[in-house]
């Protein structure tokens, strides 16, 4: 039995995660307690709040492990920077300061943050970190499990065998041939920033048509056996995973499109080809995904998929795996992006030392939970109001069908990208102007992004198709509204007729289920509109100051706390 | 994101006691000297103008995150509770700073800038509560003063638009700079107070200094890594001869 502490960090979205005795204690990324958004640092208060939350002392660690190998990695960017010789001339001096000022050193750097001895510190490879993210904490005892993502050490995709508590490497693509990179160079070529913009991109392609199949054929060309190859003068990346896109790619595709510039579908024909860019994209990277998922059935034939990496967020693509891929199942766990690597760093550890597999995932609340003395006490000093409430869940109801907004801070904050009902403002699912105001007052989300929700469990099937599955607990998918449903839920169907729906089970999110099941008896629907609790740009809220800064800044008619309900002076 | 100014028991009070601080004087002339300067090279064109109005949001973003630490570590909820408002007041600020340099960009063909991002120091905890307190002061205070001679500028050259985002920001500069001496005052006492200040002055030219140091650093860094990059042409030339690229799946680990 041991205690392992994993670690992801040092290019983007560090995190940390912690097992003992074969248990996920804790998974925390560092952007929630730093509040910088996909906070690249070493994950200093991640770890600490880890170790917090397992009451577990650094000496008491039998083992920590970083999710990447830096070796290796340094090897692929060298090689790279010596293949593109002499393009890689303007980025040599950042790529190199970047890989010998601190990722080669990142072991001793973990050594001495976590404050344990050199020697129970090693690196994992970053897509075995992913594999095992994925696979350990799913529901199959065997399973294929692919890889997908913007490079690790020289691997950009990989699949592999999953078979109880081992995972047997089966085969691998190597870099620069990178779904990860392309969705990346494109997503800023839209304008958007990269490893932020992605899911903007996903959301455009629901209004574009994709036309550009051809000059795609140019930039990807997708092969029959699974794999695919990108063509090198699109891209610029010499500077070993850091990418964009060359002046070729305008040539071919026309001018970008400059970032922050309002977006105007309607009567823009250049936004408009700019979301057939998007659709095309999106098009494109789905296809090149499925190949990978039926060469992997046919490589295992195995009935279960896992997916992990930075594309397997793509919720959309997720969506047309589970349907045409050959898999019975699909999963993915929340945080299937890099900082799921700390999650797996971890689990191969906890299987190294002989620890057993962990329980399934079934839920993602991993963090740290919020203080309420402290709220109240900080509420009196903001000018907030505060009140107890005997009937919490009646109450947020109450407000809700009165077209409020209200946000939820209850229990410890979710592990990944999306908020699950820990950290989350909710609202009622019909009424588009209740969206717009969530729009014009919090989020000022582009037009076409759409907002999602959360059913209970056991009525999923009454509002959408293809759920419950093993995706929805956790967002990763999206599924179709069913015609009748689509009055009910007008503020939560992107204009495709999909959703990105949360299913949520009895006893996970206690608080949240106790709101839909209010709305239920209220309404005869037990869903509501779930979108993050933060604003434009911002981590998710973690701890109860965040909250209530988030509501002395933001107009919402309520935020609760636990079984406090927090309030602006009116 | 449009929060009201903040109004609290510790912002009350007038602060103008702050004009007679040592401070004043020469090292007020010297900051209001260099940001006449700085002003009069940026304001010279529109996309120098977006720049500097990006590195404030920047500023400010940092400045934000630091707050947010602050805000969270300090155990006394009043302070804590004036933290996390100057917080907020801090991400208003790299709100306006971010969009106003955005729309100038856009206005004059270039293109945008990313979010402002910035990183955080940890400054509360490494520094302590009254050098933290110290080290916001200042920066408010030296803050303040460029803002009000950026303001003059601009609208010495009829540039209202952006004179006006200054002048908005200066009030709360001044009450930020008012309130983090009164705590500072109530923490360390008036004694305390003038040494976390003149640590706080010492600290600025330290960290001035250094930035020097890195620039002059990155630029020798730059020439020393351009010879080692043509040294190694036979290398890489051979090597990209020799070794074929990799294509396709593979069983290879």
């Amino acid at each position: 039995m041991a205690a392992v502490l994993g670690i992801s960090g040092l290019y983007h979205d560090a995190a940390a995660a912690l097992i003992v005795d074969g248990v996920v204690v804790a998974a925390i990324q560092e952007e929630r307690l730093s509040r910088i958004k996909n906070d690249p640092s070493l994950p200093r208060r991640a770890v600490a709040a880890c170790l917090r939350r397992g009451g577990i002392r650094p000496e008491q660690l039998d083992a920590v492990v970083f999710y990447e190998n830096p070796f290796r990695k340094l090897e692929r960017v060298l090689v790279w920077l010596m293949r593109s010789y002499p393009a890689s001339a303007r980025h040599f001096p950042r790529a190199l300061s970047a890989q010998l000022g601190d990722k080669l050193w990142v072991l001793d750097q973990v050594a001495e943050l976590v404050g344990v001895a050199r020697a129970r510190v090693r690196g994992a490879s970053h897509h075995l970190s992913h594999a095992a993210s994925a696979f350990l904490v799913s529901p199959f005892t065997e399973a294929a499990i692919l890889t997908v993502d913007g490079v690790g050490e020289e691997v950009t995709t990989a699949l592999y065998r999953g078979r109880g508590g081992r995972i047997e490497p089966l085969l691998s693509l190597p870099y620069p041939h990178s779904l990860g990179l392309l969705y990346a160079a494109l997503t800023a070529y839209l304008g958007f920033e990269v490893n932020e913009g992605e899911h903007k991109v996903m959301g455009l392609s629901a209004l574009g048509t994709a036309r550009y199949r051809e000059p795609f054929e140019k930039l990807i060309e997708l092969h029959p056996d699974g794999s695919f190859e990108l063509s090198a003068r699109y891209f610029a990346y010499e500077a070993g995973g850091e990418l964009g896109y060359s002046p070729a790619l305008e040539r071919l595709l026309g001018p970008p499109r400059k970032p922050g510039s309002p977006w105007c579908l309607e009567t823009s024909a250049e936004d408009r080809r700019y979301a057939d860019v998007a659709a095309t994209l999106q098009q494109v990277t789905e296809d090149a995904l499925l190949g990978l998922a039926r060469r992997a059935q046919r490589e295992t034939g195995l009935s279960s998929l896992c997916l992990a990496g930075g594309v397997a967020l793509n919720a959309v693509a997720n969506h047309r795996l589970a349907r045409e891929a050959g898999f019975e199942r699909v999963f993915v766990q929340p945080a299937a992006g890099d900082a799921g690597g700390a999650l797996g760093a971890a689990l191969l550890g906890a299987m190294e030392a002989g620890d057993p597999r962990p329980a399934p995932m079934t839920h993602a609340a991993l963090g740290e939970s919020p203080s309420v003395d402290e709220a109240v006490a900080l509420a009196r000093h903001l000018g907030l109001s505060a009140e107890r409430l005997g009937a919490p869940a009646r109450r947020v109801a109450e407000l809700l069908l009165k077209d409020g907004i209200v946000g939820i801070c209850n229990g410890a904050f979710e592990w990944g990208p999306r908020a699950l009902g820990q950290r989350s403002l909710l609202a009622l699912p019909a009424r588009t102007e209740t969206r717009e105001r969530l729009n014009r007052l919090i989020k000022q989300r582009e037009p076409f992004r759409p907002f999602a929700p959360t059913v209970l469990e056991a009525r999923a099937a009454d509002f959408f198709a293809d759920a419950p599955s093993d995706l929805t607990p956790f967002m990763t998918t999206v599924c179709q509204v069913l015609p009748e449903a689509r009055a009910d839920l007008a503020a939560v169907t992107h204009v495709d007729g999909t959703a990105r729906v949360q299913t949520l089970a009895p006893g996970v999110a206690p608080l949240f289920g106790a709101v839909l099941a209010e709305l239920e008896r209220e309404t005869g629907v037990p869903i509501a509109l779930n979108t993050s609790l933060n604003g434009p740009g911002e981590p998710i809220v973690a701890h109860a100051q965040d909250a209530l800064g988030f509501l002395s800044a933001h107009a919402i008619d309520g935020l609760l706390i636990e079984d406090y309900l927090f309030r602006r002076p009116r | 994101m449009a929060v009201p100014s903040p109004n609290s028991d510790l912002s009350q009070g007038p602060g103008e006691g702050l004009s007679a601080r040592p401070l004043d004087g020469a090292a007020t002339l010297v900051l209001r000297a260099r940001a006449w300067l700085g002003g009069q090279w940026a304001f010279h064109s529109p996309r120098r103008t977006a720049r500097l109005l990006h590195g404030f949001a920047r500023t400010e973003e940092q400045s934000q995150l630091e707050l947010r630490q602050a805000a969270r570590l300090c155990h006394d909820a009043r302070r804590s509770a004036r933290y996390l408002r100057h917080a907020l007041d801090e991400a208003r600020h790299a709100h306006a700073f971010a969009e106003s340099a955005r729309a100038l960009a856009h206005a004059h063909g270039a293109a945008g800038f990313p979010r402002p991002s910035a990183d955080c120091e940890g400054l509360f905890e490494g520094l302590g509560e009254q050098r933290f307190l110290a080290f916001v002061h200042a920066g408010e205070r030296r803050g303040r003063i460029e803002f009000e001679t950026y303001a003059r500028l601009l609208r010495r050259r009829s540039n209202d638009a952006q004179a006006q985002l200054f002048e908005d920001l200066i009030a709360d500069e001044r009450q930020h700079e008012a309130y983090s001496l009164r705590l500072l005052e109530e923490l360390a006492g008036s004694a305390g107070t003038r040494r976390a200040l003149r640590w706080a002055a010492r600290d600025a030219a330290w960290r001035a200094f250094r930035r020097r140091g890195r620039a002059l650093g990155s630029v020798l860094y730059a020439l020393t890594m351009l010879l080692v990059y043509v040294a190694l042409a036979p290398f890489a030339l051979s090597y990209r001869a020799l070794s074929p690229v990799r294509r396709g799946l593979s069983r290879e680990p």
